[in-house]
């Protein structure tokens, strides 16, 4: 490994950059740290303020780089972290013979530079490593009156912040019986243009996380057949009243201004006593990524915990603009590995973030959850539903079963013994060879309209479907 | 939810579809839960029940015309671990078209796996992949699993119950054991055919094709189809049986054919007979150049000379016509006897050179050794890697690093590779998936060592499948057990 400092130096974008790579450099932010010594190239996952672990690689013979977090900055502050450590610190990484599939799927499809790099600057301009290196000057003591002014800042935002989500809701329960005045029918046919608007005042007033929702409905009801589009109006419009209601009851639950305003950091739920910590194995199940019509990517990653005796699922959620372009998640589908995961607090837990990654689980199948073949495939998500009524795509565990299509070539999930005539819609279109596959076991999410098959142990292994 | 809720729930809903107050069509309860002084919150509170109603009560009905497919069949080879399906996952995402994909299943089940069917299923109509998928393709092209997984050996009374791939496997396994059993099947079952299926049933008439066959091929020239009674004509012709008798008159297309090729003689003491090619004079006689030697057949022509196919093949002058040779190359790949396409693979790989790449006009009637031979000779001179790829039906994972390591292959793709010239360098790239699939894993190895240590990238797509063919090293190919 061939580093120095100066190199890093030269390579930052800015000094606040580096200030910030300098915070990385303790160990216990990186869970892994690996060297192919040979190959020139060290890697790691860093944990950032995401749910994933970023992953972040380096070429040290040529200076390439690549990091999946969402930084706008080139090389980002994870890659001068990397770096540093492998400058100041290379007996952290691990050496190993190996490179992973994501670090190799990096290098085949990186076009190298036809020169090897040029050597680092005597001096580059306007950042300074050694300034970065200095620790933080602590904050001066602040006098008790100045706490006391501060606090009561504090106060008044959310005070005023209260106020304009209290006024958001009053204009969503008018926009709600408006929509139900002017007819269901015409709110399908103009979803787009009329929830716009309303997420628009939405945003103004502070209800932001309500109105991303209020954004994603049209894209919901043009992915139904139009005769299950009013059924679905009805679902979704029915769910933000009991929202508005359930905030007006109690505006500080911090489930509901997860719902209605905004979420907490990732160090606000760390810190959180009452966040429920779950240390266990999981397997990734598979990875929903969707593009937002506020610009925003959400990457879901769902999980499920196979030291659990029933059936417990967790999904990290990630937002990053959709202009920061493709990137790969931590995890692939079919990973397995052990972790301690702090599920944000609410109702029914389910979104999670990792806390710390305590390296891979062995492969598998999944634990016999016992599942019952005759009773009902959605009695979970009815049981979720009472907890949570606001909640739309929940994650099932379904019994033996197989995909049959239908007229349309429309595909549905069956239980194999079928003893209900229940069948359930599968989104989009499947596999053609999964209609020859005897499914065992299925994780899917049920959002009350539609299947959204993740994976599936059958009588060939395990299925990826995501 | 009860009935009557159910009935008030679709009220509502029409209520709400068309517009307006929809309050008193709900059910007696929910107006009881949704009461308030203000209609709007009337409707609201209804709202929330109704889509709480439809979200845990409701249960969507399944149409009663759900169709299943029939299982997916289980292969007679287990299927490969899952620790080596990333490995297979890049190999064929570097595989371009289908062709090269069903190659890297072939590489597979010459060592005993077949693939997982998420990763890669043949489609209906594949022809390319090895016989152990038979089930699959049938089962893509809607084959009842059932009746599949009950067959057992082909017989005239299981017949039906094997779709056109598997029979197809069937009857070429036949034919190569008992070839009178399969003979009489295609004769007796396939004369209810039609044409279509009775020309693909004749066609492999050609594995273990003996003179035991001759009557049955000679009957063929009464059948119906003018395409099944030329393949049997082309199969009784490499049986040395002639097609057209000569007359030598003036309508004689053996006879205008010869008129194309020149006899005469060379050698001062010992006088050798020689057939050159004539240079034809216009477009219009090249063109009925080429169509005598697609429509005669090679037998008829060299019975016109006196001579017999090997010695035919021994005197004609390769090298004065490009065009003839090639159009004398097909005629012998299309009708002359297994002696005649021995004859003429061995002079041309011994020639080398362009000549010797004639031979992939042979490919259908060559054997697995001389297809060897062949290859070995492609990359000894290293100067036509990509004529690798046209080496149709070769054995998977048998080359020796040895046939590799003194060949100027490896020196031309060490040069390609530090070059700066990306056409070579791709180039190079698609011969070492070429490779890959013929390696043995040894071989696999070393040439991945070679070419990384002249500058390819460690992670290089292109090395998928060798890297493939070396993890699977416990599993040395079937062709070399």
């Amino acid at each position: 490994m061939q580093l120095d400092l100066k190199t890093i130096e030269a390579l930052a974008p800015d000094q606040a950059s580096l200030g910030a790579a300098a915070k990385l450099t303790k160990r216990s932010n990186w869970p892994r740290l690996e060297t192919n010594e040979q190959l020139g190239l060290i890697w790691g996952e860093c944990q950032g303020s995401g749910s994933n672990p970023y992953r972040v690689a380096f070429d040290t013979r040529d200076h390439g780089y690549k990091c999946t977090c969402p930084s706008r900055k080139f090389p980002c502050k994870h890659i001068l972290g990397l770096m540093w450590i492998g400058a100041t610190a290379p007996a952290s990484f691990d050496r190993v013979d190996q490179t992973p599939e994501w670090v190799n799927d990096w290098l085949g499809r990186r076009r190298k530079p036809g020169q090897p790099p040029t050597p680092a600057p005597a001096g580059a301009e306007g950042k300074s490593i050694d300034e970065a290196a200095r620790p933080e000057q602590s904050a001066p003591i602040e006098d008790a009156a100045a706490a006391e002014r501060r606090a009561a800042a504090q106060r008044k935002r959310a005070e005023d912040t209260r106020s304009a989500v209290s006024a958001a809701l009053d204009e969503l329960d008018q926009w709600l019986a408006d929509q139900l005045r002017l007819g269901l029918a015409g709110f399908v046919d103009a979803s787009s243009e009329r929830c716009r608007r309303i997420a628009a005042r939405l945003v103004d007033l502070k209800a932001t996380a309500l109105a991303g929702r209020i954004d994603e409905l049209p894209a919901k009801l043009m992915a139904l057949r139009s005769e299950e589009r009013p059924d679905a109006a009805i679902r979704e419009l029915g769910k933000l009243v009991l929202i508005a209601k359930a905030w007006r009851a109690a505006p500080d639950d911090a489930e509901l201004k997860r719902l209605v305003s905004t979420s907490e950091t990732r160090d606000q739920i760390l810190a959180n006593p009452d966040a429920v910590q779950v240390e266990s194995d999981w397997e990734v199940l598979g990875e929903k990524i969707e593009t937002r019509r506020d610009g925003l990517v959400s990457h879901a990653t769902w999980l499920l915990d196979l030291k659990s005796p029933t059936p417990r699922f967790a999904v990290l959620l990630d937002f990053f603009p959709a202009s920061a372009g493709r990137r790969s998640g931590a995890f692939a589908p079919g990973d397995r590995f052990k972790a301690r995961l702090v599920f944000y607090p609410s109702r029914v837990p389910l979104r999670a973030l990792v806390a710390e990654r305590l390296g891979d689980a062995s492969p598998g199948n999944w634990p016999d959850f016992a599942l019952n073949a005759a009773g009902d495939p959605l009695a979970a998500y009815a049981a979720f539903q009472d907890g949570a009524p606001w909640l739309s795509d929940w994650p099932i565990l379904l019994p033996a079963g197989a995909i049959a299509l239908d007229e349309k070539d429309g595909a549905w999930w069956q239980a194999a013994n079928d003893p209900h005539g229940i069948a359930l819609p599968v989104a989009g279109s499947v596999n053609q060879t999964l209609l020859g596959l005897d499914l065992e076991v299925t994780a899917a999410l049920w959002n009350g309209a539609r299947l959204e098959l993740l994976a599936s142990q059958s009588n060939i292994g395990r299925l990826d479907l995501s | 939810m009860n009935e009557l809720e159910q009935a008030g729930l679709a009220r509502l809903r029409d209520g709400w579809i068309s517009g307006g107050a929809a309050f008193e069509l709900a059910p007696v309860e929910w107006k009881e839960f949704a009461a308030a002084s203000n209609s709007d919150e009337q409707e609201r509170r209804l709202l929330a029940i109704a889509a709480q109603a439809l979200d845990v009560a409701l249960r969507p009905a399944a149409p009663k015309t759900l169709k299943r497919r029939p299982p997916l069949p289980v292969l007679a080879l287990p299927m490969l671990p899952d620790r080596l399906r990333p490995l297979l996952r890049a190999a064929l995402k570097y595989a371009a078209d289908a062709r090269l994909k069903a190659r890297v299943a072939t590489l597979v089940a010459s060592r005993g796996f077949v693939l997982h069917p998420m990763d890669w299923m043949p489609a209906a109509s594949d022809q390319e992949s090895p016989d152990i998928y038979a089930p699959w393709v049938d089962w893509q092209a809607g084959a009842d699993g059932d009746r599949q997984s009950r067959r057992g050996q082909l017989t005239a009374e299981t017949w039906d119950d094997f779709y056109p791939a598997a029979r197809r496997a069937a009857l070429v396994e036949l034919r190569r054991t008992m070839p009178a059993l399969a003979r009489t099947l295609i004769d007796t079952k396939g004369a209810s055919e039609p044409a279509e299926i009775r020309l693909a049933l004749v066609e492999l008439m050609r594995f273990g094709l003996s003179a035991d066959d001759v009557p049955f091929l000679k009957n063929l020239s009464a059948d119906r189809s003018g395409k099944v009674r030329e393949m049997a004509g082309r199969l009784l012709a490499r049986l040395g049986e002639r097609g057209t008798q000569a007359d030598g008159g003036s309508e004689d297309p053996i006879a205008e054919l010869a008129g194309f090729i020149e006899e005469g003689k060379s050698g001062f003491i010992r006088r050798r007979t020689t057939y050159t090619p004539i240079k034809p004079k216009s477009p219009a006689q090249q063109a009925r150049r080429a169509d005598l030697f697609a429509s005669c057949y090679f037998g008829d022509l060299v019975a016109r000379f006196g001579k017999t196919e090997p010695d035919f093949i021994g005197a004609w002058q390769f090298g004065v016509d490009d065009g003839a040779d090639l159009f004398l190359v097909r005629m012998i790949a299309v009708s002359g006897s297994d002696a005649a396409v021995a004859c003429l693979a061995d002079l041309l790989v011994a020639a080398g050179g362009r000549l010797a790449l004639r031979v992939l006009q042979l490919m259908l009637r060559l054997d697995g050794g001389r297809k060897r031979v062949l290859i070995r000779q492609i990359l000894d001179d290293g100067q036509n890697l990509a004529a690798l790829n046209l080496v149709e039906g070769a054995e998977a994972g048998w080359l020796e690093w040895s046939d590799l390591a003194k060949s100027k292959t490896i020196p031309a793709l060490r040069s390609a590779i530090s070059g700066d010239n990306d056409v070579m360098k791709r180039s190079a790239e698609q011969s070492l998936e070429t490779i890959g699939f013929l390696a043995n894993p040894e071989t696999a190895e070393n040439l991945i060592d070679e070419v990384v240590a002249a500058g390819l990238s460690p992670a290089s797509p292109s090395l998928g499948l060798l890297r493939l063919n070396a993890a699977l090293a416990g599993n040395p190919s079937q062709s070399d057990r």
